[in-house]
């Protein structure tokens, strides 16, 4: 089966089209459907609520069981480039401030009343109205329906990567309150058939879906927080799907016939920010050392052999903006002498937090590597809570995440991260700040590639953080499933999905 | 058939000629051997980690042409020096809870017994407060809010431990308190804390001594839990709850993470488990 970007129509076909040509070894015409059209997945995070627009918007579950039931305006298909879901065409104007979409024909709920760009506008006020995670992408925009297939979104200044940003807004009716999302109405693949917060989410099929109606009669996703029961219920085939596994878990995967497994690129990279307003590690050459002083080849290859690829530049090569650097190359001796010039304070003991554990080994690696040159640090796993308030707060020294793009545009990612009004990384640069605000006030693709190639550079250079690593994300499923839509961002996509009779 | 028969015979002659519980001491006695010495011998920083030996098999040789006898850890440290340095862990933390338990229990206890009246409605009240909690969870909450350091642990699990030392040893000087020798004492005007430490306290010593032995081996095993649960000791000090914990993940491919450590742990705590129940039967039997 080919990797195919998350796509509804075209992808989708395509990759049920392999799979049929792939199978047609046992039968002549193709695969015989099972009778049974049931799916379950194993989710790693809890599903806890299904409004997408509030609190829990940018929530990994209710990203995820969004994606079934709701719709979006457009899709991603590639860097800047997008397929439109319930936008059949969209235009900018001059300076990209102004966006108008156009909705397809036909358009209805899953209780069958009309879905109009009166719904969309409603619901882009509603994240705005509830100042979410995801609102923080649509800060003084307003949105207005003309007539009922026109909805024209007004930024207040130029926003090329309107796009990208409107990747997780999903469409609902527009007079929902907090008491809909038990049960809700949505014109997405599939509709909740039944709902169980942080356990199970059952779906069916909604009959009204603007695109093909998917052929699974149930869609199960069960959480399963824990890799080892989750890889057992893979292995046992009580759950047919599963992603984001541990590279040793994948190596175990593979040898298994059953299973069919592939790690897809993702615009994720590993990303060690250094606290630029931490005294001691507030000049460049001993960020730079530090960086140095680590073997991360060695970490890359033992650690993450399956779903790591040394980096080059800050984003993924994938996003629009992404321009390649010089490699860090390691050399303990060098860096050990180059701090020692900077006059760097070996008696500091630097704070490195981490909050998902599956950062625990390689912050341990990294930690080794820069205690062999005499540098002290504590490696600090915090709760999930308390690692955001600190990481907010810059209370530490070194922190580690896998930090995207989305909608495959530096932007999201560069743009919203590194100003220095974003306090995200204790780094304050003039001239980055001016080459992202030239980035984000112009719509010429050419001309914000340019600008974000040098701000990379800068960030680069400057070593605001260790970017060592590009990520793939690694997804094993049952032979037996065909038409699964792999997605980067561990959203994939459920509605082509067939199964097929077991030989 | 007559083999059979004759083997418990033998078996019965055998454990008469060695006092009994000399096995299990032996073998704490290997444990306590292995964490005074074993640093001296097998080097291991948790600190410094060796990505490209990760999850060598037992019996294998690093990179550095080092020998692996118990293999290697997900991060390539050493299983044998995180086992060595796991018992010194254990050993410090299981004594200084017994220790510090044992002390506070004793105290508190023969005091609510021989002075009765108020100091012991006030101890009796706060035991029975204590042991509306399971200690473990106690334990837990205390070791949750403040940082993770080896001080916080042995506190965190003292704070249940001593109850069980108070309850045995006012239980002991509530009797001892009407013999004819201590009442004699206190006629011809014994100052009540030497009356306590003299002729009561003596007495008290033998079934608590009994008590350690048990509660030493709850101890070890509560830190293990802790530290299995990431609430324990913070990740550059070795334990071998923290060991198993990490081994979880690979139970499927490298069994030695987690079953060395595991084996190490349930051979100490069986061990001091048996010889508490010999000391108990001993020291309290002679008590009457």
């Amino acid at each position: 089966m080919p990797i195919t970007f998350r796509t509804r129509l075209m992808a989708g076909a395509a990759a049920i089209v392999t799979a049929a040509s792939l199978a047609a070894c046992t039968t002549t015409s193709g695969p015989t459907l099972a009778e049974d059209q049931e799916l379950a997945v194993g989710v790693q995070y809890p599903i806890e609520n299904l409004d997408p627009h509030g609190a829990s918007s940018q929530d990994a579950g209710t990203q995820l069981a969004a994606e079934a039931i709701f719709s979006q305006l457009v899709n991603t298909v590639g860097p800047g480039k997008f397929e439109g879901e319930l936008a059949e065409s969209w235009e900018p104007n001059d300076d990209a401030s102004v966006w108008t979409f156009t909705l397809r024909d036909g358009l209805t709920f899953s209780d069958d009343s009309p879905l109009t760009s009166a719904d969309v506008a409603a619901s882009f006020e509603r994240v705005l109205a509830l100042a979410g995670p995801l609102s923080s992408n649509f800060k003084g925009f307003t949105v207005a329906a003309p007539d009922d297939k026109t909805v024209v979104f007004t930024a207040p200044g130029p926003e090329p990567a309107l796009l990208g940003k409107l990747q997780l807004f999903v469409v609902t009716p527009a007079d929902v309150d907090e008491n809909s999302f038990g049960e809700p109405i949505g014109s997405g693949p599939f509709v909740v058939d039944e709902f169980v917060p942080g356990s199970t989410l059952r779906l069916v099929p909604n009959p009204n879906y603007w695109g093909e109606e998917p052929t699974l009669d149930v869609l199960e996703l069960r959480t399963i927080p824990e890799i080892a029961a989750r890889m057992t219920a893979l292995q046992t085939g009580e759950i047919q799907v599963a992603w984001g596994m541990p590279d040793d878990q994948v190596a175990m995967l593979r040898e298994n016939a059953d299973l069919q497994v592939e790690a897809i690129e993702t615009n994720a990279v590993m990303t060690m920010w250094m606290n630029s307003s931490t005294p001691a590690i507030a000049d460049p050459a001993v960020r730079r050392a530090l960086w140095q002083a680590v073997d991360f080849e060695t970490i890359i290859t033992s650690l993450f052999p399956e779903t790591g690829s040394p980096a080059d530049s800050v984003v993924a090569p994938t996003v629009l903006g992404y321009a390649p650097q010089e490699p860090v190359a390691y050399d303990p001796d060098a860096a050990k002498e180059a701090l020692e010039d900077a006059g760097f304070d070996f008696s500091t003991t630097l704070r490195f937090q981490y909050s998902q554990p599956q950062f625990a080994e390689v912050t341990q690696a990294v930690a080794s590597d820069l205690a062999k040159i005499g540098v002290k640090v504590d490696v600090l796993e915090k709760e999930q809570a308390v690692f955001l308030e600190d990481l907010l707060a810059l209370n530490w020294d070194i922190n580690i995440q896998m930090i995207g793009s989305q909608g495959f545009d530096a932007a999201t990612n560069v743009g919203r991260l590194y100003p220095c009004a974003a306090h995200r990384t204790g780094y304050c640069n003039e001239e980055l700040d001016a080459l992202l605000a030239s980035a984000g006030s112009t719509g010429d693709v050419e001309k914000r590639e340019e600008y974000y190639a040098q701000a990379i550079e800068i960030i680069w250079n400057d070593a605001v953080g260790m970017y060592p690593m590009f990520t793939r994300l690694a997804y094993a499923w049952n032979k037996n499933v065909d038409g699964l839509v792999l997605a980067p961002d561990g959203r994939p996509g459920f509605a082509s999905v067939t199964i097929s009779a077991s030989n | 058939m007559t083999k059979l028969l004759t083997t418990p015979a033998r078996t019965r002659r055998s454990t008469r000629g060695l006092p009994q519980g000399t096995i299990p001491a032996i073998i704490i006695g290997l444990y306590v051997l292995v964490a005074v010495i074993g640093p001296m011998f097998v080097f291991y920083d948790p600190v410094i980690t060796s990505v490209g030996d990760r999850l060598l098999p037992p019996g294998s040789v690093s990179a550095a042409g080092e020998p692996r006898p118990l293999g290697t850890d997900g991060v390539g440290r050493d299983m044998l020096g995180q086992l060595i340095y796991g018992a010194r862990t254990s050993l410090i933390i299981g004594v200084s809870v017994v220790g510090i338990s044992a002390v506070v229990g004793v105290l508190l206890g023969t005091m609510a017994g021989y002075f009765s009246g108020w100091a012991d409605v006030s101890i009796s009240r706060l035991i029975d407060v204590l042991l509306a909690f399971p200690g473990i969870l106690l334990a837990i909450i205390i070791a949750g809010v403040l940082d993770r350091s080896m001080l916080v642990v042995i506190l965190a699990l003292s704070v249940a431990n001593w109850i069980g030392f108070a309850r045995l040893s006012r239980g002991i000087a509530l009797s001892f308190r009407e013999r004819p020798w201590v009442d004699a004492a206190r006629l011809v005007g014994v100052p009540s804390p030497l009356l306590l430490l003299r002729h009561i306290i003596p007495f008290v010593i033998g079934p608590v001594a009994a008590l350690a032995t048990t509660e030493f081996a709850l101890a070890i095993l509560s830190e293990a839990g802790l530290s299995f649960l990431g609430l324990g000791l913070p990740p550059s000090s070795v334990s071998w709850g923290q060991t198993i914990a990490i081994g979880r993940s690979y139970l499927g491919s490298a069994w030695w993470v987690s079953a060395f450590p595991g084996i190490a742990l349930s051979g100490l705590v069986i061990s001091a488990g048996l010889l508490g129940d010999r000391l108990t039967a001993r020291l309290t039997g002679d008590r009457r």
